[in-house]
């Protein structure tokens, strides 16, 4: 059954965004590595500091470019897109960080253990970031004329995913009192990519609880099922990008974090692209 | 912006959410307490305590028994330490706790003495040594600005011998470290 006065179209567009997001992520990374590497800047505390937050907000100014180009041939609110991107960023600081860093102290337990890494990745900090993001959709447009089409659900939800990213990597900078940039870079197109990801499908499960009938454990299943893609995917991030060590020095892995970080980000969105289709095409049928 | 009221199953489905969620951080701070409180027994000349399991155990220094760190704190590793002294049979604790904190002021750097009084431990008497110094690494290439640390010794004089459990912390987790710090005190016999 849908719900009346729903557009149901595919939105290609956004599809076509968020493959350019995960391409974006790479060269942004390979071009701030290269010029970091070329020219060798100095910087001083406060310029590392300033260098690392304007870092941390090029992946979600990335993705809002190319909302905000395609957004002339679909139209969606920009404002009210901005304005999840910015609730996803203010429940992370407020909220989200506090929960995990000082009320769970997850670093002090999370690394003694394979099943620690796994097991609080998934019920600790994948149920903490996952509820608060999809908090940001479901308490605000959710329920607003806004939200008129299954498509909106991903989209809302990459914005607030990214919002929470982007403050996740603030967070990061402030912490370290800047970071290096070619090791840095790569954390924070990661953690953007990770972000948008589990967020886009917890967006899927609310579109479809939107314009759908579904059972009351359908929207608990997306949170559940995204907070596992969170908690695995930091622990094979955890294993991927552990520096190689031999007899001539260590190597460092990030660049395969990255590369694993694009790989679920495309497998999800290809994944969410079916899905999504495969339910517009239901829904048509139904009408 | 129009909003629309929700419906019966829209409400229970977003109680729902909450509920799973909440059973989730329960389940998943019950697993932080176990990993937590987890501990392996410790012995050595006739004490014995219940050391935090996954800790660093470096070898002890002089009249100290027994150390083990936290390797995942953040700033200063959290550290636990029992340490034996020899004395006359009718030193008290008061006189041992200033033997202990004249060593530590030649030991640690900016040492300074915030507290000390008799206290109770579990049914034991004890004096309380409450003391604040600046963490010294030796390593000149250490990039970082020295940490600030927090520590209390627990002095208990029994059978002219005196046992210093100690406890030291970053400035910063001195308070939330605090309770399993009570657990492994709690948990030592000699």
């Amino acid at each position: 059954m849908t719900e009346s006065g729903a557009r149901l179209h595919e939105r290609k567009h956004f599809w076509r965004d968020e493959l350019l997001l995960i391409l974006s992520m790479v060269v942004f990374v390979v071009v701030v590595y290269a010029l970091d590497n070329a020219l060798q800047p100095v910087f001083t505390p406060t310029t590392l500091l300033l260098a690392g937050v304007v870092l941390a907000l090029i992946p979600a100014g990335i993705w809002l470019v190319f909302f905000n180009l395609q957004d002339r041939a679909e139209p969606e609110p920009k404002g009210y897109v901005l304005g999840i991107f910015i609730l996803g960023a203010l429940l992370a600081a407020a909220i989200g960080i506090p929960v995990v860093e000082s009320l769970f102290r997850v670093s002090h337990w999370i690394h003694t253990s394979t099943a620690a890494t796994i097991l609080g990745g998934i019920l600790v900090v994948g149920f903490t970031q996952e509820f608060l993001k999809y908090a940001a959709v479901r308490y605000s447009i959710y329920h607003t004329d806004e939200f008129d089409e299954p498509t909106d659900g991903v989209i809302y939800a990459t914005a607030a995913g990214l919002g929470y990213a982007t403050v996740l990597n603030i967070q990061f900078v402030v912490a370290n009192g800047g970071v290096d940039l070619g090791a840095g870079v790569i954390r924070m197109a990661v953690v953007a990519l990770a972000q948008a990801t589990f967020s886009g499908i917890t967006g899927y499960f609310l579109g479809r609880a939107k314009f759908e009938s579904e059972p009351i454990w359908w929207m608990p299943l997306g949170i559940t099922l995204a907070a596992v893609f969170n908690g695995v995917f930091n622990w094979l991030q955890g294993i991927v990008i552990r520096p190689t060590v031999t007899l001539s020095g260590a190597t460092n892995n990030a660049w395969l974090g990255l590369v694993l970080a694009a790989v679920v980000a495309l497998l999800t969105t290809g994944a969410l692209l079916w899905l999504v289709r495969r339910n517009i095409k239901h829904l048509q049928a139904a009408e | 912006m129009h909003t629309k009221q929700n419906s019966l199953g829209d409400k229970y489905a977003e109680i729902t959410v909450v509920v799973v969620t909440v059973i989730a951080l329960v389940f998943g701070w019950f697993y932080k307490a176990s990993i937590e409180n987890a501990s392996l027994p410790f012995s050595a000349e006739g004490v014995t305590a219940e050391a935090p399991k996954g800790w660093l155990q470096p070898e002890p220094n002089g009249d100290e028994l027994f150390r083990t760190i936290d390797i995942n704190s953040t700033g200063f590793g959290t550290t636990y330490s029992i340490s034996k002294l020899t004395i006359a049979e009718d030193v008290p604790a008061l006189e041992v706790a200033s033997i202990v904190a004249l060593n530590h002021a030649q030991d640690l750097l900016a040492f300074r003495v915030l507290n000390q009084q008799e206290v109770q431990v579990y049914g034991r008497s004890a004096y309380e040594l409450e003391y604040v110094f600046i963490e010294s690494n030796p390593d000149l290439t250490h990039s970082e600005f020295p940490k600030v640390v927090h520590g209390t010794d627990y002095i208990f004089v029994e059978n002219g011998q005196a046992f210093v459990v100690s406890y030291q912390a970053d400035e910063n987790n001195y308070d939330a470290d605090l309770n399993r710090f009570l657990l492994f005190l709690r948990s030592i016999n000699f």
